[in-house]
C-alpha cells in the first residue's frame, strides 16, 4: 500500500469529498484518492500518546435498502481532534466512523453517538454488530457459525431513523491522546466522559450538526459513561434529545458481578436472570414457554424484593440461616439445586455459570449459549464471548479497509488494558454511582428522554438490577425500559433486534 | 476479547495480525504487549481486585438524591466563580464552559443586574420542570 506523504502535515486538516450537498459535509476539499492510508501508528498502551493529529478521514458512498425504501448515504471514517473547552489545547485523536444519509434536513435529521465500554473496548461490537448498514452475522445463541461470520446488510439499522458515529474511546481502537497528554490521563469515569464531550462538540462544529437532535447510544460501560456525558452536555450547553442505555451498569456499588467470585455486596439482582437462564435450560420447575417469560420474570422480581433479598440481607449481618423453604423455591425457580443455594445464599453469576450444568459452564454475556469444560469455546470463562472476538476482531480491520477505503498500519486493539489502570472514583465514591448524573440531566433538561434496553439472559449487567437503579429516580414519563431475550447484546440474536429496532424506531419518533 | 497484538512493521504486518487473532495464538512483540492481558479477564464491565471498594451507604433516591444533583450543579458553579462574589457573570460562565447558563444568562438574570446567582440557576430550573428543591 502506498503510503500518501501528502496527507501527513502537522496542521490539523479536514478532508470530506463533496458529496452533492450530502448531509455529513461541511467544506469541501479535494476528494481523498479511493483508497485512503492514514499512515499514523496509534496506540493503546497507557503511557502512549501522539505527538500532533491529523483530521483526516476516508469518504465512501453506499447505498441500503430498508423496508423497500433504498436510502443512499455517506460513509466517513477518520480521526477528529477533541480540544479542551477552556484552553483550546488539543487532548486526543478520536477515531470515528460516521454514517450519514445523503440530502436531509441537518435541522431535524437526528444523530447518534455509540460506543461501547469496557472501560478500554473499541466501539467494534456496537459497529459491526448492532444497528450499523452492515452486520455480522453471528447466528446466535446457536454455536454453529463458523468464523469469519460473513459481514452482511443489516435490514434493521437505524440508519433509515438517524445519522450514526460510532466512535472508539480514548486508549481503544485506534482513538489515542495527543501529547502532553497520555491515554492514562483520560482512563478515568471523569477524565473520559469530558473528553467524550470534546469530540462531540468538535464532530458537532465540523459537520454542521448544532441544530440536529442529538443522541447517545452507550453499552455496558459505555451506560456509565452517558450519564456522567450527559450531564457534562448539558452543562456545555449541548442539549441532547435521547439517551439510549443497552445493557446499563449505572451504579458499580449494585452491580455484585463486578465483585465476582463474592462480596457483601447483594446479588438480589440476578434473581430473575437467573430464572430466565435456568427456564432456557428447562431446568426451572417449572420451565415456563418463551411466551409466558415476561410474566414469569414478574413473579421473579417479586421473588428478589419480597423474599430473597430480605433473607438475603439477614444472612449478610447477622449470619441468619435461610428458611429451607425458600431455598426449595430457588432452587426452582432457577434451575440451581437447593444445596448450591445453601452453599453460597450469596449467588454470585461466575458460581451460577459454572454450576447450573453438569460438565458444562454457561456463558456470561449470554447465558444461552454453554460449552463443555475444557473444551475450546470454554477456554476463556465464557462461551458467548470466545465465540464471537475473533470474528469481530478480524473483520473490522478487513471491512474499513475493504468497504470503506480506509486503511491503517496499526492493530485495531479491541480491548486494551484500560480495564486495569482507570480511575473509577466519582464524586464523594471510590466506584461510580451516576444515577445523580442522569437526575442532574434531566433537572437540567426535562425535555430529555431515556431508553433502558437490556437481555433476559445477560449475566454481567442484569436487567432487575438496572431497573432498580433507575428506580430511584422516582415514577417518570422521561424514562422507559425494554427487557428482551438474549444476553448483553441483545442485538446479536436475530429475533430481538428486530424486536429493539421497532421500539427504538418508536423512541426515536417520539421525541419529535 | 481479542487480545491486544502490536506490531512496528510495513503495513502488510496489519494483515498478517489479523490472521494471527483469527487463529488465537498470542504472538511475541518487541515491547509492547503488556503480558497482563493474557490473564485480562474478558467482562465488561469488570474491576480489578485492588478496585472493589463497594460502598455500604443505601443508594440515594427522593430528597437525598434531590440533595446530590444539586451538590453537584452548585460545585461547577463556585468553580466558575472565580473571583468569590457568589454570582456570575456570562462572561465568567463562558470561560469555565458553563454554556447551559450563558445561553440563558438573560432569562436566569431576571432583574437584570448582570450577574446570576446559584439560587437564580435553581428557580431557573425549577421553571422549566426540573426536580429540585
Amino acid at each position: 500500500m502506498t503510503r500518501l506523504r501528502s496527507f501527513v502535515p502537522a496542521v490539523a486538516i479536514l478532508v470530506l469529498a463533496a458529496c452533492g450537498g450530502g448531509g455529513g459535509g461541511s467544506g469541501s476539499s479535494s476528494a481523498p484518492p479511493s483508497n485512503f492510508t492514514d499512515p499514523a501508528l496509534y496506540s493503546t498502551l497507557p503511557t502512549a500518546s501522539l505527538a500532533s493529529a491529523a483530521e483526516l478521514a476516508s469518504v465512501t458512498h453506499h447505498q441500503i435498502s430498508v423496508g423497500g425504501t433504498t436510502l443512499d448515504y455517506t460513509a466517513t471514517a477518520g480521526h477528529l481532534t477533541a480540544a479542551n473547552p477552556v484552553t483550546g489545547s488539543p487532548e486526543a485523536s478520536f477515531f470515528y466512523v460516521a454514517y450519514t444519509l445523503d440530502d436531509r434536513d441537518p435541522g431535524s435529521r437526528p444523530i447518534t453517538f455509540f460506543y461501547n465500554g469496557g472501560p478500554g473496548s473499541a466501539t467494534v461490537w456496537l459497529h459491526l454488530g448492532s444497528f450499523g448498514p452492515k452486520r455480522l452475522a453471528t447466528g446466535e445463541p446457536a454455536t454453529s457459525a463458523t468464523a469469519p461470520f460473513p459481514l452482511v446488510d443489516n435490514t434493521e439499522t437505524l440508519l433509515d431513523v438517524t445519522d450514526m458515529v460510532f466512535v472508539d474511546a480514548v486508549g481503544s481502537g485506534l482513538s489515542e491522546a495527543i501529547a502532553p497528554n497520555t491515554n492514562l490521563t483520560f482512563w478515568g469515569v471523569d477524565a473520559d466522559a469530558a473528553v467524550f464531550r470534546d469530540f462531540i462538540v468538535r464532530y458537532v462544529g465540523a459537520n454542521n450538526r448544532g441544530a440536529s437532535p442529538k443522541f447517545l447510544f452507550g453499552e455496558s460501560y459505555g451506560t456509565t459513561r452517558s450519564a456522567v456525558l450527559a450531564h457534562l452536555l448539558e452543562t456545555a450547553g449541548v442539549t441532547l434529545t435521547g439517551v439510549v442505555l443497552q445493557s446499563s451498569i449505572l451504579n458499580y456499588n449494585s452491580n455484585c458481578g463486578v465483585f465476582n467470585p463474592s462480596s457483601a455486596v447483594s446479588c438480589a439482582g440476578y434473581l430473575p436472570t437467573y430464572g430466565a437462564v435456568g427456564d432456557w435450560y428447562q431446568l426451572d420447575n417449572p420451565s415456563p414457554p418463551l411466551a409466558q417469560l415476561p410474566t414469569f420474570m414478574d413473579q421473579m422480581r417479586a421473588l428478589a424484593t419480597g423474599q430473597y433479598e430480605p433473607a438475603l440481607i439477614r444472612f449478610l449481618t447477622q449470619g441468619t440461616a435461610p428458611d429451607p423453604n425458600l431455598l426449595t423455591q430457588l432452587a426452582n425457580t432457577t434451575g440451581l439445586p437447593a444445596s448450591g443455594w445453601q452453599a453460597r445464599f450469596n449467588l454470585f453469576p461466575g458460581y451460577y455459570q459454572m454450576n447450573l450444568l453438569p460438565g458444562a459452564i454457561t456463558g456470561l454475556y449470554d447465558a444461552r449459549m454453554s460449552a463443555p469444560v475444557g473444551g475450546a469455546l470454554a477456554r476463556e470463562g465464557d462461551p458467548s464471548s470466545t465465540f464471537i472476538e475473533a470474528s469481530f476482531a478480524t473483520m473490522i480491520t478487513r471491512y474499513l479497509s475493504t468497504d470503506l477505503q480506509y486503511t491503517n498500519p496499526s492493530v485495531y486493539v479491541t480491548l486494551s488494558n484500560a480495564i486495569e489502570g482507570w480511575t473509577y472514583a466519582h464524586d464523594e465514591l471510590a466506584l461510580p454511582d451516576v444515577i445523580p448524573d442522569l437526575a442532574a440531566a434531566l433537572a437540567q433538561n426535562p425535555e430529555l428522554k431515556v431508553l433502558s434496553v437490556g437481555g433476559y439472559h445477560d449475566l454481567v449487567t442484569p436487567f432487575f438490577q438496572t431497573e432498580r437503579d433507575l428506580a430511584r429516580l422516582g415514577p417518570s414519563p422521561s424514562v422507559a425500559v425494554r427487557v428482551y431475550p438474549g444476553g448483553h447484546m441483545t442485538y446479536l440474536d436475530d429475533g430481538s433486534r428486530v424486536l429493539e429496532k421497532a421500539d427504538l424506531a418508536q423512541f426515536y419518533r417520539s421525541t419529535q | 476479547m481479542s487480545r491486544p497484538h502490536r506490531f512496528r512493521l510495513a503495513p502488510l504486518a496489519a494483515v498478517l495480525a489479523s490472521l494471527a487473532s483469527l487463529l488465537s495464538a498470542p504472538v511475541a512483540v518487541a515491547d509492547e504487549s503488556p503480558p497482563a492481558a493474557a490473564q485480562r479477564p474478558l467482562r465488561d464491565p469488570w474491576l480489578p481486585p485492588d478496585a472493589r471498594n463497594p460502598s455500604t451507604a443505601p443508594p440515594t433516591q427522593g430528597a437525598a438524591l434531590r440533595e446530590q444533583v444539586e451538590r453537584k450543579l452548585k460545585r461547577d458553579f463556585d468553580a466558575a466563580d472565580v473571583s468569590g462574589t457568589g454570582t456570575l457573570t456570562r462572561a465568567q460562565a463562558s470561560a469555565a464552559g458553563l454554556g447551559y447558563i450563558a445561553r440563558h444568562f438573560d432569562q436566569i438574570d431576571r432583574n437584570k443586574s448582570g450577574v446570576v446567582r446559584f439560587d437564580d440557576v435553581k428557580r431557573y430550573l425549577r421553571e422549566r420542570g426540573a426536580q429540585l428543591d
